[in-house]
């Protein structure tokens, strides 16, 4: 009877394991570095129901963010405009394009305009807007130059790491009150000594503490 | 071939070699209940997973694993939206919640509410703090009734026979009954109301009777929370009902009234009980509270003085002590009190007490009581001039023309009713058992019911009745009455989820009238009462959530002692009370009420306050009784100072099944021993044991109202138990009784010798800590709250905690000698929190999630030393046949610490549970991996475990696991507080503090000051930020705030003398601490007690009788610490000694 297995198959057992022990890491690797926020949320625009343009709306009309995201600095939550805001204006200017079928619909039946959501954090840290905004912090920090984007699009990862960064390190990040919705001012921190001698005057003058234990965002 | 080695046993010679340590007297006899204990710190099944071994689990879940992997591929999170409105919704900020004054209206009395909604969905309610005498709280069941409007069980649909009715349909039914009875002016029709003070239901009633004045109007409640107004009829000769102020009262006697939870008006009573109670320095004076009464309520757990007095004997006791108050009434009352078994002297030197406080002492009868008792005890009212100080009178309002139930069961039996409303109420379930009433409901032609729930009621005949669904409170306009009288708003916070119709709409329907819309109706209503422009009175009136100037006014009455005596009827002997005579009291639950809540999951499984059983009601039966009836278990191995009062096999409470029969009629139920109740008092809670109702309630206890009879609705005699030889499984939460000696609760008296007046720090001469140098060294002794909770060392320990740098440090204090043990900061947690409910079986494992508990401990004082290394004491509490023998109860609310050196975080591997550096033990639950160190860890054992996913699976599919449906129904999803995060299963919780709350008041508070241009000032203002268990607090025990602020009530309530920390000499430094419970005893009466029966308890385990010479009887450990001032060295060592038990 002849050898079911030829003498190289004593290797196999050995071989495998090696094999599956660089599968394994390789994957590891892969996931560990693939499926963070950095790689997994950074460039998501996905296609919403209205074509928006931020750059448009900012840039050419010269629209302030609070126009539309009126309680921003008010809320935990930066409200979407309702239909109703859109047709403050668009009730008279392109009152037919085609393109704002769903925002006529939805403000003449109340149904609301599914806007996807790109901007999401998990269900259980808990981000509030007003207190960012009305301290310093810009929205460009964490959306990105929206004012120029025609799409809007993930820009920073918005894991816990970003937010600690900044939350271990406010000075460098703190714009101007009154820049906080100029998305394109200058950091203190980027304003040469004078600008980051504000920076840490702020943090001191304002009682800059930002949480950096889990109660701060995790109820 | 695998060997397998038999290791010998060792030989008994081995198991003896070498020193044996042990650690408890049981240990030593290695008893094997002892052994059973051992082996689990957890109750028994707390830690297992019910008849799936771990293997099995294991084959089971390997397909489940498998899965799971090939479900890899979408990597990408799912798309979600954002929903914005269409057209913007005017003051609806998204993510901030909205607060809108309302009321939950319960019988005559309401009490008045904001409710929080967010984007329109109410998720809580708290009390509205414009009402002053409720100041802000909320009462357990308002705390619950939020849940009933997300119950998936309620009535969705207007039904008749099966059929469901189109709103137009209803419409026409109703006004088709109106033009129908129109022309026989109503004859044939009749009315089944509940109680109610809405002035607008009233309006409407008159305006129905105008239009049918032959129709029937008859209310019914199975419940009774006011003073009868017979009584005042007679003593007064006006429908009047007694207002109380106990926070002018001095000396209270309470004679079988549980003022502080179950009567009418219990939230301002306790509020004003609390004023009185409250002491913070040694000046401070208390008031003293007397209590006769055959159940243990916690009015009685709260009193200096208790009797146990059979509530039939209430009569003769009211007539004893008038005629020691007003000793010219004497030769009129004294006939009324042969055979009372009542120690003259308590009798006397009560009265004594009384009188020295003419005008601040006050003396009130429970509302079930007869009206000849109340109106005896208005004329001790009027000899102690309490009225008009402590006890005022405002008319009665009652439905003018109302009939009994017991009238409309007349004319249903006679024929004469063709058509027959029900508004509310569940008269098939709750009606007298006389009545036979649901045949009664069978026989008439045309039943219209408006009901919240498909119940009993409807269902009794469902082919001839027409079910409307009722609206919640939380969907209709309305207005109601409080206690005192205001008229406060109902006002809807969400459109009818099912499109439930008001009680008012109805009855306008029916009524024919114009004006339909439950708005109007309520507008007009008050534009009338408070005159002036209906919008803006209506504006007004909604905004402050009660009509300013409404209160009833009170009436100068005076005493008409020939009337009262003329209604006292012919004097005959009290009736004598035995194991074939006993007397049945009938009470209303803490939770289920009349049975109307017994589909509230948060009602259910919140224990009883006294008796600690959920999910159940039960028989209780005093120990002497239950001797008697021979049901004394032998005794349990852990508690050695006392036999167990009931068995618990398993920690689940094995109770005997009895028999109940009064009068011929029979209820089977589990009999629960209960101290302190009148020796042959058997005490039976209604609203239990409903057949017609949702998921929640199913099974939930018997049905009282099936023995209860017209002319017995709350006191019955002439019962008689008898054993049906079986058993039934009880969910207790607590089944340890008592303190056994030990110093969680630090009591004192107000007075005397040992007392708070003489050592305010009396708290420091009890416990470890007073035989031992302070924790926090002389340095720490000398600092200030403040400095201890940021700036104190806290030791080199391995493990890092934070520096404790935050601008604020939270911190909690609880005045155990004001709390009263209602529950309301339990339901109020679970609302705010999102605790899920466990049900009955998970609730025998131990399983209960709440973050706050209730202890309640007994306490007797007849535990011997000897009991420590004896047989112990085979006594059981409240057996005496003394009606004045003392069975204490202290009451301490429980939950995290916060432990500035937590013993939780030290042991878990994942620093899921760590400090912020504003002192707060947070838990981060997408850490957590479910070790269950942390819970094994914590000494105070208010970490609570996820054992199941409780929101996602149903309760009665827990062990399903995965093939169990998955999700929460979406009206559930409703009911949760999105500032909190819905946990899993597998993750343990606990208190926060709150933290959602705290987050959100500093955050408020610095964007409020960067908006006002002072943005360094982020300290957040005392009072700001309220934990969920303060705020509902009746009696203001529960206190949080900023430790760092001096002037915080916190901190102000910490720098009390009597404040110490629970389990302080661990060392773990507890953010939350305790003020000590303080008595207030009478020394002349007879039941005097010079220390509290908790603290003889303690003397007695902790200070050996041999010592007394050295120690000095009296003052066993204030003593020792002034002379360990002198002589540190002595004492210490002497003290140390001793307990180590050396010596």
């Amino acid at each position: 009877m002849s050898k079911l297995f030829p003498k190289s198959a004593n290797k196999l057992p050995l071989q495998i394991v090696i094999y599956l022990v660089l599968l394994a890491g390789i994957a590891t690797a892969g996931v560990t570095y693939y499926m963070t926020p950095k790689y997994t949320r950074v460039g998501y625009a996905p296609v919403q129901p209205v074509p928006f343009s931020h750059a448009k709306h900012v840039q050419e009309v010269g629209l302030d963010c609070r126009y539309c995201h009126s309680n921003v600095d008010k809320s935990g939550h930066s409200n979407v405009p309702s239909a109703q805001t859109c047709m403050n204006c668009h009730s008279i200017i392109k009152p037919n394009s085609p393109l704002l079928a769903p925002i006529r619909e939805s403000y003449a039946n109340g149904t609301p305009v599914p806007w996807i959501w790109i901007h999401r954090t998990p269900d259980y840290a808990y981000f509030n807007h007003s207190v960012h905004v009305n301290r310093g912090v810009s929205c460009v920090e964490c959306h990105g130059k929206v004012n120029e984007m025609d799409t809007v699009t993930h820009m920073q990862p918005l894991s816990m790491a970003f937010c600690l960064e900044c939350h271990r390190n406010p000075e460098a990040r703190l714009r101007q009150p009154a820049d906080v919705f100029n998305l394109n001012s200058q950091r203190l921190a980027d304003q040469g000594p004078a600008g980051v001698k504000k920076a840490t005057d702020f943090v001191h003058d304002w009682k800059v503490k930002p949480p950096q234990s889990c109660s701060g965002c995790h109820r | 071939m695998k060997r397998k080695f038999e290791h010998p046993a060792p030989a008994p010679s081995e198991q003896l070699t070498g020193p044996k340590y042990w650690r408890s007297l049981d240990e030593l006899a290695g008893t094997p209940g002892f052994k059973a204990q051992l082996e689990r710190e957890f109750p028994e099944g707390a830690d297992s997973i019910d008849g799936v071994d771990r293997r099995n689990f294991m084959k089971i879940m390997a397909a489940s694993f498998a899965l799971g992997g090939v479900g890899l591929a979408g990597c990408r999170r799912p798309e979600k939206y954002i929903m914005p409105y269409g057209k913007s919704v005017e003051g609806i900020i998204p993510g901030l919640p909205a607060y809108y004054a309302t009321a939950m209206p319960l019988r005559k009395v309401a009490i008045p509410l904001l409710a929080e909604t967010h984007q329109g969905r109410p998720t809580k309610v708290e009390g509205n703090p414009s009402y002053a005498p409720n100041g802000g709280a909320a009462s357990l069941l308002a705390q619950a009734s939020i849940l009933d409007l997300y119950d998936p069980d309620r009535a969705t649909a207007h039904t008749k026979g099966g059929a469901v009715l189109s709103r137009a349909q209803v419409d026409e039914m109703l006004a088709g009954i109106s033009e129908k009875h129109v022309a026989s002016q109503g004859a044939g029709l009749a009315f089944l109301a509940e109680e109610s003070s809405s002035p607008t239901r009233r309006r409407l009633v008159g305006i129905l009777r105008a239009k049918f004045p032959r129709a029937i109007w008859s209310e019914y409640e199975p419940v009774v929370d006011e003073a009868p107004v017979a009584a005042a009829q007679t003593a007064f000769g006006a429908a009047l009902k007694p207002v109380y102020d106990f926070a002018k009262a001095k000396r209270i006697v309470s004679i079988d009234a549980d003022f502080l939870q179950t009567e009418a008006g219990s939230l301002q009573y306790a509020r004003g009980f609390s004023r009185g109670r409250r002491v913070t320095k040694k000046d401070d004076p208390m008031n003293r509270l007397y209590v006769a009464e055959s159940r243990l309520s916690l009015t009685g757990s709260m009193a200096d003085h208790r009797l146990r007095l059979a509530s039939s004997h209430a009569l003769a006791f009211v007539a004893k002590l008038a005629s020691a108050v007003y000793p010219q009434a004497a030769d009129v009352l004294i006939p009324y009190t042969q055979g009372l078994n009542v120690p003259q002297k308590w009798i006397d030197e009560c009265a004594a007490d009384l009188l020295a406080h003419r005008g601040a002492a006050v003396v009130l009868a429970g509302a079930h009581l007869p009206a000849e008792v109340h109106a005896v005890v208005y004329g001790i009212n009027a000899a102690l001039e309490a009225i008009g100080q402590t006890v005022r009178f405002v008319p009665a309002e009652a439905t003018p023309g109302v009939s009994s139930l017991k009238a409309l069961a007349n004319a249903l039996k006679a024929g004469s009713v063709k058509t027959l409303v029900v508004l509310g109420g569940n008269p098939v379930y709750n009606a007298p058992a006389d009545l036979e009433w649901a045949g009664l409901q069978k026989s008439v032609a045309e039943v219209v019911r408006l009901g919240y729930y498909v119940d009993e009621t409807s269902s009794a005949n469902s082919a001839a009745t027409t079910h409307l669904a009722a609206a919640h409170y939380l969907e209709s306009w309305g207005d109601a009455r409080t206690a005192d009288g205001t008229i406060v708003p109902i006002q809807p916070m969400i459109q009818p989820l099912f499109g439930g119709l008001t009680e008012i709409e109805v009855l306008a329907r029916l009524a024919g009238a114009k004006e339909t819309d439950s708005y109007q109706l309520v507008s007009t209503t008050i534009a009338a009462i408070a005159g002036g422009g209906a919008e803006k009175t209506m504006a007004r009136f909604l905004h402050d959530g009660l009509l300013s100037g409404s209160a009833s006014p009170e009436v100068a009455v005076t005493f008409n002692s020939n009337a009262v005596r003329d209604s006292l009827g012919a004097a005959t002997q009290v009736s004598v009370l035995g194991l074939n005579n006993l007397e049945v009291r009938f009470v209303t639950d803490a939770k289920m009420d009349d049975g109307r809540f017994a589909n509230n999951g948060w009602l259910q499984e919140c224990p009883d306050p006294i008796t600690k059983i959920s999910w159940d009601n039960a028989i209780l039966v005093s120990p002497r009784l239950a001797k008697q009836l021979g049901i004394v278990p032998g005794g349990s191995l852990i508690q050695v100072a006392r036999k167990e009062e009931a068995e618990f096999t398993m920690g689940k409470e094995n109770a005997h099944v009895f028999e109940l029969t009064v009068g011929g009629r029979k209820i089977r139920g589990p009999v629960h021993i209960q101290p302190g109740l009148a020796n042959f008092t058997v005490v039976v809670p209604i609203g239990y044991g409903r057949t017609v109702v949702g998921h929640v309630g199913k099974g939930a206890g018997f049905n009282a109202s099936s023995i209860r009879t017209s002319d017995a609705m709350h006191v019955a005699v002439g019962g008689k138990l008898t054993d049906t030889g079986t058993r039934s499984l009880l969910a207790n939460t607590q089944e340890h009784w008592s303190m056994e000696g030990r110093d969680i609760i630090r009591e004192a008296n107000y007075e005397g010798a040992n007392s708070y007046r003489e050592n305010p720090g009396f708290v420091n001469t009890i416990g470890m800590e007073s035989h031992t140098p302070s924790n926090l060294g002389a340095v720490g002794e000398k600092m200030t709250p403040a400095d201890r909770a940021s700036k104190l060392p806290r030791g080199n320990s391995l493990y890092q905690t934070p520096q404790f740098d935050g601008l604020h440090q939270w911190g909690m204090s609880i005045d155990l000698n004001t709390c009263i043990g209602c529950n309301a900061c339990v339901v109020a947690c679970q609302a705010e929190n999102n605790i899920p409910i466990v049900g009955r079986d998970q609730v025998m494992r131990g399983r209960e999630m709440h973050w706050i508990r209730i202890d309640r401990y007994y306490s007797t004082g007849d535990i011997d030393a000897e009991a420590f290394g004896g047989a112990g004491n085979n006594q059981l509490p409240g057996d005496s046949d003394d009606p004045t023998a003392p069975v204490q109860v202290s009451l301490q609310p429980m939950t995290c610490v916060h432990c500035e050196l937590a013993p939780c975080e030290t042991v878990c591997p994942v620093n899921a549970t760590v400090h912020d550096e504003e002192g707060i033990n947070t838990m981060a639950y997408n850490r957590c991996i479910g070790t269950r160190y942390c819970a094994n860890n914590c000494p105070y054992k208010v970490r609570r475990f996820n054992f199941f996913d409780w929101n996602q699976r149903s309760l009665d599919s827990l062990y399903l696991g995965q093939l169990a449906e998955y999700g929460m129904p979406e009206l559930v999803k409703m009911a949760k507080n999105p500032e909190v995060t819905v946990r899993m299963r597998g993750v343990m919780e606990k208190c926060t503090y709150c933290v959602q709350r705290i987050q959100k008041g500093k955050i408020q508070h610095k964007v409020k000051m960067a908006q006002a241009g002072t943005p360094g000032r982020v300290e957040v203002p005392d009072g700001t930020i309220k934990a969920a268990c303060e705020q509902t607090c009746p009696v203001e025990a529960i206190v949080f705030g900023n430790l760092l602020d001096k002037e915080s009530r916190v901190s102000k309530a910490k720098a009390r003398e009597q404040d110490y920390a629970v389990l302080g000499y661990l060392n773990i430094r507890p953010r939350t601490t305790y003020s000590g419970k303080i008595r207030n005893p009478n020394p002349k009466m007879p039941d005097y007690q010079p220390l509290p029966m908790s603290r003889v308890e303690y003397d007695k385990k902790n200070v050996p009788p041999a010592h007394d010479a050295g120690h000095g009887q009296a003052d066993p450990h204030g003593g020792e610490k002034k002379a360990e001032k002198k002589a540190t060295s002595h004492g210490s060592l002497d003290t140390f000694m001793h307990f180590g038990g050396l010596s």
